[in-house]
C-alpha cells in the first residue's frame, strides 16, 4: 500500500482542539489522513484565537468540536471528521481512544494527558503528547508497545503546584512550532517508521526565547507504574486523574512576553 | 568546578531571566544547593523531601540523572544540566 493509502486509511483522534489541536489537524488532514476525531467539551474563546487557528471571530461563544469540523471541510474537504463534544474521562477513554489507529494529545490540564497516556497504554493505541507554556514546548511520541512512555518521563499528575501554573500563558508562535513538531511525529508513526529508530521514546523540546530546539532519547522505567517491570496501571480508576490542586489559581492569559 | 544549567521559561523568574547560570559543585545535589545560593527559591521548585520532584526532570547531558545516581550524580568538566518540567497547555 502506498504512503497516501496508508494515511487515507488512518483514522486519528485529536485530544483536546485548542492550540495544539487545531494546527496539527490541519497539518494531519492536509496530508491525507482519511479520518480525524475531535474530542473537546469547550468553547471557543477571543482569548484562544492568536494561536486556535481553526477559529475566528465569529466562533467565539460556540462549541470548539462543531466550529473546528466546518472550518476543517473548507480546508481539507476530503477529510472524515468525527465529533465527539467530550473531553476524555474516565469513563470514556479506553473505548474512545480504541476506535482511532493514533492518538495525539495536546491537552491543557495534567490530568487528562495522564489519563491519555494510561488508555492508549491499555488499548495498545500509539499516542504523541504535546505541551506549550509560554516560551517553553514539549512532544513526546510514545509507541504502540508502551514504553517508554510519558509515565517514565513525568510520573503521576502533580499533586503541587508544577513550575508554570502561575505564570501560565501562552504564545502562538511557540505553540505553532509545537504542534507542528506533534505532526510531524504522528505521521511519522502512522508510516511506520516507528520501528527501528523512530521517532517513539525521544523527547523533543523548544525554547521559543533561544529557538533551540533539542531531542533525547528517554529511557523506560523499570518501574514505571504504566510500562515497567511490574506495571500497576492496568485499568482507569477515576481518582488517579484528579489534579483539583494542581494548578489552582490558574488563569489563562494570551500575550505576555517577558 | 563551574557547571551550565539550562533554566527553562518556567523558571526563569527566579534567575533574571537567564536562561542559562552557572553553579558549582561535584555532583547534581551540590550544583542545586548553590544554585539556591545564587537563586533563592528554585531548590524548592526542584526537589521536595524525597529527592527530584515527580514532574520534574534533570539532566546531565542526555542522561536522565533518575538513571544515573539522582542527586549523587558526579560532574565532570564540561557538564551541562538541563531541567525539563512537566508542562500542560497549548
Amino acid at each position: 500500500m502506498s504512503v497516501a493509502q496508508e494515511l487515507r486509511e488512518a483514522r486519528v483522534l485529536v485530544v483536546g482542539i485548542g492550540g495544539l489541536g487545531c494546527p496539527t489537524a490541519i497539518a494531519l488532514a492536509r496530508a491525507g489522513v482519511g479520518t480525524l476525531g475531535i474530542a473537546d467539551d469547550d468553547e471557543v474563546d477571543l482569548s484562544n484565537l492568536h494561536r486556535q487557528i481553526l477559529f475566528d471571530d465569529a466562533d467565539v461563544g460556540r462549541p470548539k468540536v462543531p466550529a473546528a469540523a466546518a472550518a476543517l471541510a473548507r480546508l481539507a474537504p476530503e477529510v472524515r471528521v468525527e465529533r465527539h463534544a467530550t473531553r476524555l474521562l474516565p469513563s470514556n477513554a479506553v473505548e474512545l481512544v480504541s476506535g482511532y489507529d493514533l492518538v495525539v494529545e495536546g491537552s491543557d490540564n495534567f490530568a487528562t494527558k495522564f489519563l491519555t497516556a494510561d488508555a492508549c497504554a491499555i488499548a495498545r493505541r500509539p499516542v504523541v503528547h504535546a505541551a506549550a507554556v509560554r516560551w517553553h514546548g514539549t512532544a513526546l511520541a510514545v509507541g504502540p508497545e508502551g514504553g517508554p512512555c510519558y509515565r517514565c518521563l513525568f510520573e503521576d499528575v502533580p499533586l503541587e503546584n508544577a513550575p508554570n501554573c502561575a505564570e501560565a500563558g501562552v504564545i502562538g508562535p511557540v505553540v505553532g512550532v509545537v504542534a507542528a513538531a506533534q505532526a510531524d511525529l504522528a505521521l511519522s508513526m502512522l508510516e511506520g517508521r516507528a520501528s527501528g529508530g523512530g521517532p517513539a521514546g525521544e523527547l523533543f523540546t523548544f525554547d521559543g526565547k533561544s529557538l533551540a530546539v533539542r531531542r533525547r532519547r528517554i529511557p523506560r522505567r523499570k518501574d514505571c507504574p504504566l510500562c515497567g517491570d511490574g506495571p500497576r496501571i492496568r485499568d482507569i480508576e477515576p481518582k488517579r486523574y484528579v489534579e483539583g490542586i494542581a494548578c489552582p489559581d490558574r488563569k489563562e492569559t494570551t500575550w505576555t512576553p517577558s | 568546578m563551574d557547571t551550565i544549567v539550562r533554566i527553562p521559561a518556567a523558571l526563569r523568574t527566579l534567575t533574571g531571566g537567564a536562561d542559562e547560570v552557572k553553579a558549582s559543585g561535584k555532583t547534581v545535589g551540590e550544583v542545586i544547593e548553590d544554585l539556591e545560593r545564587r537563586h533563592p527559591g528554585l531548590k524548592d521548585r526542584l526537589l521536595d523531601e524525597k529527592g527530584v520532584r515527580r514532574f520534574i526532570n534533570i539532566y546531565v547531558g542526555e542522561e536522565d540523572v533518575r538513571f544515573t545516581g539522582g542527586l549523587a550524580t558526579e560532574l565532570k568538566a564540561g557538564d551541562q544540566i538541563s531541567i525539563i518540567p512537566a508542562i500542560a497547555g497549548g
